[in-house]
């Protein structure tokens, strides 16, 4: 363990002010709680939100895995691993079911996550209708007197285009009947998985300073219209390294000519389901 | 017969610093009537459209709303969100130039499906058919109902904002000028077309103006500002062929005689 640090990078103080914001969160679900931010040792838009809400809950038994686009073995997933490695002096892993803490960046484990554990997303922007309203002073009020007409006017334009909604990432939910909420960059086919997920949610955003958090067992409904049912990717192949036909696919260009290959996005469920079909 | 009043207004009274906007202002409005509101510029008529809307909250004075559902309510004391509520489905205004009433960045169709929307629509193939409806409804083709707003003519994109304005089927209509700003010849297809559509669905109005013209073929009612106050109130008719005020006199006089 690096000296000169206080545990997990974050002073006490720091720390506790983020807890108290995540209990709010926990408490509003879907609702952004503003936060002091901190500078943290690496560039807005690499996960600083997110490495504030882990080092402030994290603890000497924690096990951390961290994921960027499903994969361990990413840089950004690699250095935030290595940083908290550092810093807590604690042990890491790759494996979904073995983990306490995870860490991620776009995308849900395929693995079901449990009751004992806790997921944090990094957000790049929390609010999902900044791109519709771009004034803060407004948007809180769409929020607060549930004015969300402007989401589903953006879901009937994509239908009346391309005669279906083509919003495959980040597709926005409405939490616990009540607050829209971005998912963050994950593909739409992890959305299903936040409904009445058994572990907890928080999510960080550190250039806009918010927090927000779904709470075990919530209600996460994907937005659709009654004729235009929300629906998952599919895809007419299987990983090329170990077969899965259920996870989520990454497509892979492999030579000049053109020619793909289909392989999981979740580096750790490939392993295991590989490793299961020997 | 039994008219319902749906909006009872009090000395109404709305000060910008010392400067008078509208002052003892007075009225009833009754369910199907449509009230015009004329006077010259800075007469305070569009003040007066403000606080009856929810824009402004006046100085002094009352408004009484009765609605459809919920009984009699004082309008100045409602919650923000009950008074966005309302003008959201319920009321509608609609502007002098359409590009404050329109989304710009959606399409015609997207712009009324926003108003259903509002009122948690969620079905696409009823949001479609009433946009095409309401569009054919103010002669417009219905075709076009995936273009946007940019792309149509300053008098299609004003028939735009009424259809957008009506799908939701509100109580009240507020409009301010909405011929202004439009050739004659399309001006006299618009209040036409809101003629028609008026007699159809039985919608209350107030419509703010300086053009004698449309008050005199859509109006019922009429009240005639100057420097703020209302100087002379009564049947469209009876104030303009038989004008009492001085200053109403000048107006009906005024008209240029072609």
């Amino acid at each position: 363990m690096k000296t000169g640090f206080n545990f997990a990078y974050l002073d006490e103080a720091t720390k506790r002010m983020i807890r108290r914001k995540i209990l709010k969160a926990v408490c509003i679900p879907g609702y952004q709680c503003p936060f002091g931010g901190r500078e943290m040792p690496l560039a807005y838009g690499w996960g600083t939100g997110g490495i504030q809400v882990t080092a402030s809950i994290i603890g000497k038994q924690d096990i951390l895995k961290v994921i960027d686009q499903g994969a361990d073995d990413t840089t950004n997933a690699v250095s935030i691993k290595n940083f908290f490695k550092r810093v807590c002096n604690i042990m890491t892993t790759d494996r979904t079911a073995e983990a306490s803490l995870i860490q991620t960046r776009h995308r849900i484990p395929e693995t079901t996550l449990n009751k004992d554990q806790i997921i944090v997303y990094q957000v790049p922007q929390p609010e999902p209708l900044r791109k519709l309203e771009p004034k803060e002073k407004e948007t809180r009020k769409l929020h607060a007197y549930k004015e969300y007409a402007l989401m589903h006017v953006k879901l009937y334009e994509e239908i009346s285009q391309f005669g279906s909604v083509i919003k495959t990432w980040a597709y926005p939910v409405e939490t616990n009947n009540r607050y829209i909420t971005d998912p963050t960059p994950i593909p739409k086919f992890d959305n299903p998985k936040m409904n009445n997920m058994e572990a907890l949610q928080l999510f960080g955003a550190g250039r806009e300073k918010r927090i927000y958090a779904i709470p075990p067992y919530t209600k996460v409904k994907s937005l659709d219209f009654d004729d235009h049912p929300f629906e998952i990717q599919t895809w007419d192949e299987c990983c090329s390294i170990c077969g899965s036909t259920k996870s989520y696919l990454d497509e892979i260009i492999i030579n000049n000519e053109g020619k793909k290959n289909f392989i999981c996005s979740d580096t750790d469920f490939c392993k295991s389901n590989l490793e299961k079909n020997k | 017969m039994n008219i319902k009043k749906i909006m009872h207004v009090e000395n109404l009274t709305h000060f910008y610093g010392n400067q008078i906007g509208c002052k003892g202002i007075n009225f009833d409005l009754y369910k199907g009537e449509i009230l015009g509101i004329v006077g010259e510029s800075g007469s305070g008529k569009s003040t007066l459209l403000k606080c009856l809307s929810g824009e402004i909250s006046p100085s002094a004075g009352k408004i009484n709303i009765s609605l459809d559902q919920g009984g009699v309510k004082d309008f100045l004391s409602l919650p923000e969100q009950e008074k966005r509520q309302l003008m959201r489905s319920m009321w509608g205004i609609v502007h002098q130039n359409p590009r404050d009433g329109l989304n710009l960045r959606i399409s015609a169709g997207g712009n009324i499906a926003e108003r259903l929307l509002n009122v948690s629509e969620k079905n696409y193939s009823f949001l479609r058919n009433t946009g095409k409806y309401w569009m054919e409804k103010t002669e417009m083709d219905s075709d076009r109902i995936d273009e946007f707003p940019l792309s149509f003519s300053g008098g299609m994109q004003q028939r735009l904002q009424i259809s957008k304005i009506l799908s939701s089927n509100p109580q009240i209509v507020f409009m301010d000028e909405p011929t202004g700003g439009l050739d004659v010849s399309v001006q006299a297809k618009i209040l036409d077309t809101i003629k028609s559509i008026v007699r159809d669905i039985n919608v209350t109005m107030i419509i703010v103006t300086h053009d004698l013209a449309v008050v005199r073929f859509l109006t019922d009612k009429l009240l005639v500002m100057k420097d703020g106050i209302v100087v002379e109130t009564g049947l469209t008719d009876r104030v303009l062929d038989d004008p009492q005020h001085s200053y109403t006199q000048l107006l009906t006089s005024s008209i240029l005689q072609v």
